[in-house]
C-alpha cells in the first residue's frame, strides 16, 4: 500500500516538474525524460493497483462464506417447505370437508324440495276431491246442494199451491153443502105438508068411521075401509117421522162434514212462512258457499303453479352445488400445484450433494411448468363456468 | 162486523174490507158480499189494511172471489196488506194473479 502511495506522490512530483519545464525552462530533453519516467511510474502503479484489487476481492468470495449461505438457504427452504406443506394440507382437508358438507346439504335440500312438491300435489288432489264431493251429492243426476235447495224451494211452492187449491175446493164443497142443507130444509117443508095431508086423512078416516057406525049394519063394510084408511094415515105419519129422523141424521153428518171441510180448508200458513224464510236463508247461504268455493278453487289454481315454480327455482338454484364443486375441484388442482412445488423444495434437504445451482434451476422450471398448467386450467375453467340463471335444468 | 162491503155510487168499485182475522169463519159472510153482484167491468178492491192474520182458507176465498170477478170481466185489487199478510200472498204467488198495492 505504501509503495503505491509513494509511486503516486512521485508521479505527482514528476507531473509538476513537467509543467514547470513547460512553462519556465522549455527544455525538450527534460520534458521527454520526465515524461518517460512518469509513464514508467504510471505503468508500475497500474500493475500495482490491479494486483491489489484482485488480492482484495478474492479472499471475500472464499470457501467459508459459500458454506454458510448454502446452509441458510437449505434451512430456509426446509422451513418454507414445511410451512407450505402444512398450510396446503390444511387447505386441502378443508376443501374436502366443504365438498362433502355442500354435497350432503344439497342432497338433503333437493330431497326435501321433491318431497315438498309431491306433498303439494297430493294436497291439490285432496282439495279438488273435497270440492267435487261438496258440490255434488254423489248421485248420478249430478245434483248439487244448489239444485237441491232450488228443488226444495219449488216443492215448497208446489205444496203451498196444493194447500191453497185444497182450501178453494173445500170452500166450494162448503158452498155445495150449504146448498144441500137448504135443499134438506125444503124437504122438511114438503114433509110437513105430507104430515098435514096424513093428519087430514086421519081426520077424514075418523069421520068416515063415525058416519059408517051411524049407518049401522049397512056401513059395516065402509067402517072397515075407513079403519084401513086411518091405519094408512097413521103409517104414513110414522113414515114421515122416520124420514125426518133420517134426514136429521143426515144433517148431523153434514155438520160433521162442515167441520172436516173447515179443518181441511183452514191450514195455518205460519209454519209455511217460516219454512219459506229458512229456505231463502239457505238459498243465499248456498250461493255464498258456491261463490267462496269458486274463489278458493281459483286461488288454488293460481297457487299450485306458483308452488311448482318456487320448487323449480329452488331446484335450479341447487345447481350452485355443481358450480361450487367445480370451483373446489379446481382449487384442489391449485393446491396440488403447491404440493408439487413443495415436493421440489423437499428435495433440497434430501439431496444436499446436488449442487444448489441445479436445484434452483429445477425449482424454477417446475415453477414455470406449474404456472403454465394453472394458467391453462384457469382459461378452460372460465369457459366452463356458467351463470346459474342460464341453466334450465328441471329435475322433475 | 168482520166483513164489510161498500159499492160506490157510480157502480164502478166494490170495496170489501176485512177485520183482524181472515179465516174460515168468514167464508159465508165473505161470499155474501159479492155473490149477488153481477155488474160487469166492476173493480173489486179487497182492503186488507186491518187484517193481521190470514190462513189458507182466506187464500181459497180470494181465489173464489177471483173466479167470480173473472166471470163478470171485472178486476181484482188487493189493497194495503200488512207485512205478514203480504208475505203470505207472495208465498202463494198471488202477485202473479192479481194486483197487490
Amino acid at each position: 500500500m505504501s509503495h503505491m502511495k509513494n509511486t503516486m506522490y512521485l508521479s505527482c512530483v514528476l507531473s509538476l516538474l513537467i509543467w514547470v519545464n513547460y512553462f519556465f525552462i522549455h527544455q525538450e530533453i527534460i520534458f521527454v525524460l520526465l515524461f518517460s519516467v512518469l509513464f514508467i511510474l504510471l505503468v508500475v502503479l497500474t500493475s500495482q493497483i490491479s494486483k491489489f484489487i484482485s488480492s482484495s476481492i478474492e479472499p471475500k468470495n472464499g470457501d467459508t462464506m459459500s458454506v454458510v449461505d448454502n446452509e441458510l438457504i437449505h434451512s430456509v427452504i426446509f422451513e418454507l417447505q414445511q410451512f407450505i406443506h402444512q398450510e396446503v394440507t390444511i387447505v386441502e382437508n378443508e376443501l374436502q370437508r366443504t365438498k362433502v358438507i355442500v354435497s350432503d346439504a344439497v342432497t338433503g335440500i333437493s330431497d326435501s324440495f321433491k318431497h315438498l312438491q309431491s306433498l303439494s300435489e297430493d294436497q291439490q288432489q285432496m282439495i279438488k276431491l273435497l270440492i267435487s264431493h261438496s258440490s255434488s251429492m254423489g248421485d248420478d243426476n249430478n245434483s248439487s246442494l244448489d239444485s237441491f235447495v232450488t228443488d226444495s224451494n219449488k216443492t215448497l211452492d208446489d205444496f203451498v199451491g196444493v194447500i191453497i187449491n185444497t182450501s178453494k175446493q173445500s170452500l166450494e164443497t162448503m158452498i155445495y153443502t150449504d146448498e144441500m142443507v137448504i135443499q134438506f130444509d125444503s124437504i122438511f117443508k114438503l114433509l110437513s105438508q105430507v104430515e098435514g095431508l096424513a093428519s087430514q086423512t086421519n081426520l077424514l078416516a075418523l069421520n068416515a068411521a063415525i058416519e059408517a057406525a051411524r049407518a049401522g049394519e049397512a056401513g059395516r063394510g065402509f067402517a072397515v075401509v075407513a079403519n084401513e084408511v086411518r091405519n094408512l094415515s097413521v103409517g104414513s105419519t110414522e113414515l114421515n117421522e122416520d124420514i125426518r129422523t133420517e134426514i136429521n141424521k143426515a144433517k148431523e153428518i153434514i155438520a160433521k162434514l162442515r167441520n172436516s171441510v173447515e179443518i181441511m180448508a183452514s191450514a195455518d200458513m205460519t209454519s209455511t212462512l217460516e219454512a219459506k224464510d229458512k229456505m231463502s236463508v239457505m238459498m243465499s247461504h248456498v250461493e255464498q258457499v258456491n261463490i267462496q268455493t269458486t274463489t278458493s278453487v281459483e286461488e288454488l289454481a293460481i297457487i299450485a303453479p306458483q308452488i311448482t315454480n318456487a320448487v323449480s327455482l329452488g331446484v335450479r338454484s341447487l345447481q350452485f352445488e355443481d358450480l361450487t364443486r367445480q370451483s373446489l375441484e379446481s382449487l384442489q388442482v391449485n393446491v396440488s400445484s403447491l404440493h408439487e412445488i413443495s415436493d421440489v423444495l423437499a428435495t433440497f434437504d434430501k439431496q444436499p450433494n446436488i449442487a444448489i445451482h441445479q436445484q434452483l434451476i429445477k425449482l424454477k422450471e417446475t415453477c414455470q411448468q406449474v404456472y403454465r398448467e394453472t394458467q391453462q386450467a384457469e382459461d378452460s375453467r372460465s369457459v366452463k363456468q356458467l351463470n346459474m340463471d342460464e341453466g334450465e335444468i328441471d329435475l322433475f | 162486523m168482520a166483513v164489510s162491503s161498500r159499492l160506490s155510487g157510480d157502480d164502478k168499485e166494490l170495496v170489501i174490507r176485512i177485520d183482524e182475522r181472515f179465516d174460515f169463519s168468514l167464508h159465508q159472510q165473505f161470499r155474501d158480499t159479492y155473490n149477488s153482484i153481477t155488474i160487469r167491468d166492476l173493480t173489486y178492491t179487497l182492503d186488507l189494511s186491518q187484517t193481521e192474520y190470514m190462513d189458507s182458507s182466506a187464500l181459497g176465498m180470494i181465489l173464489l172471489l177471483k173466479d167470480h170477478v173473472e166471470l163478470y170481466a171485472g178486476k181484482l185489487i188487493i189493497s194495503r196488506p200488512s207485512e205478514t199478510v203480504r208475505k203470505i200472498l207472495e208465498i202463494a204467488q198471488f202477485q202473479r194473479l192479481m194486483t197487490i198495492e
